[in-house]
């Protein structure tokens, strides 16, 4: 019985099995027995961090190297990092507590732009410099890759490099490469950089030059190097149901965001909606088979003794082999008494009928995203949801005995008018009069609808990458519309604050002269941005003034077809030229069909694989 | 229907699970395990179980019970097999009991010995103690349902020794009420020691818990 250092600090915290490790089928070795420490970071809580399923995956991938220690760092809460901070204690890995100062390569997974702030923040914690140039060889390797990966201009001068696309093979390889230049001594990381900005995929901020216009626009995005080529494609698994799948899986003490299974169907979506990046930065749509599913469920069961699974897509119901999975699913949780979620489905009969199936007792609510109040505007952004779709679902869904209908939209698209501002009010009322016009009898009492909104933020490879971001007094005035517009108290409005909309809108489309405003601005206290408690935005506009950089510039401002946006030199597959056709149809209120009803020549045909050769 | 007690340690790379996450942790274990638990009506169907005196967050033990119900019946050899091997490092099964009627009672436990390490600055030998314990009432603050107010807990200090020290630590042994007619955690004997023992002056501190006790016995 000793008391340790972590024990004084420990006691102090809340949810201390945050920073313990130790869960089961949590990967232990030897640290001296392998070549590579590899910490893998991600920039927010225990709670979100152990939620995400990329890092389940690359985490295990990586471990079933007998060379590699793969271990997590997650961002310590403000109360860990001030105990931190008083008993000198480092930023530390969870598995073996050790700090990671001197690890071979930390690997932060860029889920959301309002984790940046948050990545500065940990390498301070690990007493490592910021920018990537200030490393030395003595410095673990610091890479990124995620969704912010296709635009991490905004933190390219603290990355050494990135990855792009899927991991679960370029993952090793740049790990094989690290081996490589580790045995012949780690000379110059250099040398290191150099031999994997050759590898599909991978990104080397520092071996391109980009220089700008007199109005701040971009001139040019330049190689600086012989190895690292004009453009950097992404990568992506060609037969994904091959695809490393885990099958086992760390079980948290403490409860986490998703404590559950979670089964991944499949990675891309065809649905096309012109405002969502992940439907077209994860094309071409792959699926896995049903039976591999199947037996991937009841080894993930067995080996965590989770009660609850759950599928992964973007959008359950394009999944072709949906009732095959369903019958088997419900074979293997009705016998264990595992609860089976179905988020992302679209309402129609079989799925009603399935949730008749999973939900036997409780009726939770159910989630519609029309994303728009009117028809025109669902046109323009594409999301083929059209008002009787979901005034005939929630008919079925109240005759069916379910109250609590929750309805997701964005403000701010491009061309909205006010008239698609109050259509959400009047869609909301629409929704109501469905469950009024059901015999007393036939429905349940006491109807829920909650309407929210949050800000429209445009991002990179969309049809609405050219797109001004509305100013904040614009969402405000059209947050007080659409208050306004709700006449009944049976409609809950809420909607999201549009600061950190703001923020994030600046981020995402910006470039690299905002990398020492993220520096400054965590210098100034700014960290969790994603937190409303810890969000200083007042803090983030000084360090944006100090520094002459102006926010708008990023966020409201309308870009030509013919601007080098900051992301010129990224290859997603989709092609700049379908982006353009796509925005112009938007602009005429044209819709365009999903990828199984007519291939819309994006380009992603290229990866060779998917719902392209269906 | 059976009922079986199980005795559980838990050590320090668990010692910061909440009662609570215990419990989950638990239920998962049991799924691993493949035993036919007793499981609750309802919603959220969970294997039901008794956890007696449940452990404060921070605190190691080698002294646990629980009871629990299955569907059948197992040598206590093959169920504590079973269960260590789906329960994550740190805890272990020590031993099991098939427990018929009310032969054995865990409401019944009123009492449980700690080993509590303290560094401290100042001094203290055994007389110290010995004065402590002569103390006609040893008032300290205490936290209760209805807010913190004083109370004497002198009645519920069974025993006490100093079992080791040197200039930086020392080692202490305590046998102290639980249960719902007192509840008296180390922590408050060691802000009495604080209080009624000059020039000793407590810090940071560790607590095991050695055994739950119903009476001067140990169930299993």
């Amino acid at each position: 019985m000793t008391i340790a250092l972590k024990d004084k600090i420990l006691s102090k915290v809340t949810k201390p099995t945050r920073y313990t490790g130790g869960e089961l089928n949590a990967v232990i070795k030897d640290p001296a027995s392998v070549d590579v420490r590899f910490g893998f970071c991600f920039a927010d809580t225990y709670e979100i961090a152990m939620s995400h399923l990329g890092l389940k995956i690359l985490y295990h991938t990586l471990n079933d190297r007998p060379d590699t220690y793969c271990e997590r760092v997650f961002a310590p809460w403000t109360d860990m990092e001030e105990q931190m901070k008083e008993r000198g204690m480092k930023l530390f890995a969870l598995e073996s507590g050790d700090e990671v100062t001197r690890f071979d390569i930390l690997g932060f997974t860029m889920q959301y732009e309002l984790s940046y702030s948050n990545i500065v923040n940990m390498l301070m914690l690990a007493d490592i410099p910021v920018r990537a140039r200030d490393r030395d060889e003595s410095y673990p390797i610091v890479c990124g890759g995620g969704p912010c990966a296709y635009n991490a201009e905004p933190v390219a001068d603290i990355f050494d490099f990135f990855m792009l696309g899927e991991g679960e093979e370029l993952i090793h390889e740049v790990t094989d490469e690290y081996i490589k230049w580790k045995k012949s001594g780690k000379k110059n990381k250099k040398d290191y950089l150099e031999a994997i900005a050759k590898i599909e995929g991978v990104y080397v901020p520092s071996f391109y030059d980009v220089e700008y216009n007199a109005d701040g626009t971009i001139k040019s995005i330049t190689p600086n190097n012989p190895n690292s080529p004009a453009k950097i494609r992404k990568r992506i698994m060609k037969d994904f149901d091959k695809t490393y799948a885990p099958e086992t899986i760390i079980v948290p003490f403490g409860e986490v965001v998703h404590d559950r299974v979670m089964l991944e169907l499949m990675r891309g979506c065809l649905r096309g909606c012109r405002f969502c990046q992940a439907g077209y930065i994860y094309r071409p749509l792959r699926e896995r088979k049903s039976d591999t599913l199947l037996s991937l469920a009841d080894k993930l069961l067995s080996c965590s003794g989770y009660d609850e699974i759950s599928l992964s897509s973007l959008s359950t119901s394009d999944f072709s082999g949906l009732r095959d999975l369903t019958d088997g699913l419900l074979d293997i949780t009705e016998k264990k008494k595992i609860g089976l979620s179905l988020p992302s489905l679209r309402i129609d009969n079989f799925s009603l009928e399935l949730m008749e199936k999973v939900q036997k007792v409780r009726k939770s609510g159910i989630t519609f995203a029309p994303e728009a109040g009117t028809q025109r505007l669902r046109d323009v952004i594409n999301k083929n949801i059209t008002e009787e779709n979901i005034v005939r679902s929630t008919a079925l869904l109240f005759s069916g005995g379910w109250t609590n209908v929750k309805l997701y939209f964005m403000i701010g698209l491009p061309t909205e008018t006010a008239e698609d501002v109050e259509g959400i009010a009047d869609l909301a009322h629409k929704v109501l009069d469905t469950y009024y016009a059901i015999p007393k009898e036939e429905r349940a009492k006491q109807v829920n609808i909650t309407v929210s909104t949050s800000s429209f933020v445009p991002k990179p490879f969309t049809a609405f990458q050219w797109e001004p971001m509305n100013t904040r007094d614009m969402l405000i005035e059209k947050q007080n519309m659409l208050k306004g517009a709700i006449r009944s108290k049976k409609i809950k409005y809420n909607w999201h604050d549009n600061k950190t909309s703001y923020l994030e809108g600046v981020f995402a489309r910006g470039d690299r002269r905002l990398c020492e405003v993220i520096i400054r601005a965590v210098e100034k206290g700014c960290k969790f941005d994603g937190w409303d408690e810890h969000f200083k935005f007042d803090t983030w506009l000084e360090a944006f003034d100090e520094l002459g950089v102006d926010p708008d510039f990023y966020c409201t401002r309308a870009r030509d077809y013919d601007e080098i946006l900051p992301w010129e030199h990224i290859d997603v597959g989709v092609t700049k030229k379908f982006l353009i056709r796509e925005s112009e149809k938007a602009r005429a209120g044209e819709t365009t069909p999903n990828c199984r009803e007519k291939c819309a020549g994006c380009g992603a045909n290229s990866f060779g694989t998917g719902v392209c050769y269906e | 229907m059976s009922n079986y007690i199980l005795k559980y340690s838990r050590d320090d790379r668990v010692k910061y699970i909440s009662h609570l996450d215990f419990v989950r942790m638990f239920h998962r274990a049991a799924r691993r395990a493949e035993l036919p638990f007793v499981f609750s009506q309802g919603f959220n169907p969970h294997p039901v179980m008794t956890v007696a005196q449940p452990l404060s967050v921070g605190v190691t033990s080698d002294g646990e019970y629980m009871k629990v119900g299955f569907d059948g019946e197992f040598s206590p050899q093959d169920l504590t097999d079973r269960l260590n091997a789906a329960l994550p490092p740190g805890f272990k099964i020590l031993s099991a009991r098939k427990v018929e009627g009310k032969e054995i009672d865990l409401t019944k436990i009123d009492r449980a010995e700690y080993w509590v390490k303290v560094e401290y600055e100042g001094s203290i030998d055994a007389q110290d103690i010995a004065d402590f314990l002569n103390e006609p009432r040893l008032i300290v603050m205490k936290k209760s349902k209805s807010g913190v107010k004083e109370s004497d807990i002198r009645p519920y200090i069974y025993k006490l020794d100093l079992t080791g020290s040197d200039e930086k630590t020392a080692a202490f042994s305590m046998t102290l009420a639980v249960g719902s007619v007192y509840n008296l955690k180390p922590e408050s004997v060691i802000d009495a020691m604080e209080k009624y023992i000059d020039g000793f002056k407590p810090e940071f501190f560790a607590v095991h818990r050695k055994s739950l006790l119903c009476g001067d016995v140990d169930y299993l």
